[in-house]
């Protein structure tokens, strides 16, 4: 039925400016679960979706920063974070989680050329 | 070739759902095929049956039902995104005890696997983001 392709999910918008961060992150979910080799890259203003700490008690949303752990236990293999987008953000890798691999311009690059599905959101 | 197409934006908050309309139209006239069209996030409102747009507006869920019925396309709303947005087909209804239903003809509501089957059945999977 299936047959095993190769995805990759690019995250590129803020955690709570709208649902794209929350979908990307069901489909790579769902595509995981069909057993699928599933890539997953945070960049632009997607690395603050990594921000350690996030309360959404107050707004009532639903806490993105809660869900991205599950892309381990899913087992999205390759996660990756965008060096550029990280040092525009003023964020220090120190932050984030040390499973997660930086990549620059030309790794995404190579990635985006290699990968069979590449899914923007 | 075979395309399939994921709309991701509501009918009339973006032009999103009207060029991916356009675009749909388009790959059907140049000899192409459909496999599927995913309708997602706000994408699902495309298939309300309930939208009433002025007279000299395009009505693009109207629009979305010609293309799907007279080439027989496989229409999919996502269920998680079309259930919070109230766009209900009468099985949910029943299901979730609300008093209507407003899913239009020719789309049905499935899972996001359906969005998977069809990265691997199509040649190109075409996303227009909102």
């Amino acid at each position: 039925m299936t047959t095993e392709i190769s995805y990759l999910f690019i995250s590129r918008c803020s955690p709570y400016a709208g649902q794209q961060a929350r979908a990307a992150l069901d489909l790579a979910f769902t595509a995981a679960a069909f057993e699928q080799k599933v890539s997953f890259v945070f960049i632009d203003d997607g690395v603050l979706q990594l921000l350690d700490r996030q309360d959404t008690q107050a707004s009532q949303l639903k806490n993105i920063g809660k869900m991205i752990p599950a892309l381990k236990h899913y087992d999205v293999e390759n996660i990756y974070i965008h060096q550029p987008s990280l040092a525009r953000a003023g964020l220090k890798q120190i932050d984030l989680p040390n499973e997660f691999k930086l990549l620059d311009d030309e790794k995404l690059g190579k990635l985006v050329a290699t990968t069979d599905q590449v899914m923007v959101f | 070739m075979k395309f399939s197409i994921v709309i991701n934006g509501a009918p009339w908050s973006s032009p999103s759902a009207l060029s991916a309309l356009q675009f749909a139209e388009t790959v059907l006239d140049s000899g192409h095929d459909i496999y599927r069209l995913f309708f997602y996030q706000d994408g699902v409102l495309n298939g309300s049956c309930l939208c009433v747009p002025p007279q000299d507006e395009e009505d693009i869920p109207a629009r979305w039902q010609a293309l799907i019925e007279s080439n027989d396309i496989d229409a999919v709303v996502c269920a998680a995104s079309a259930l919070k947005r109230g766009i209900l087909d009468k099985a949910e209804a029943d299901r979730y005890d609300k008093p209507g239903h407003n899913l239009r003809q020719g789309f049905t509501i499935s899972g996001l696997g359906q969005l998977i089957d069809a990265t691997q059945q199509s040649d190109r999977v075409i996303s227009f983001v909102i």
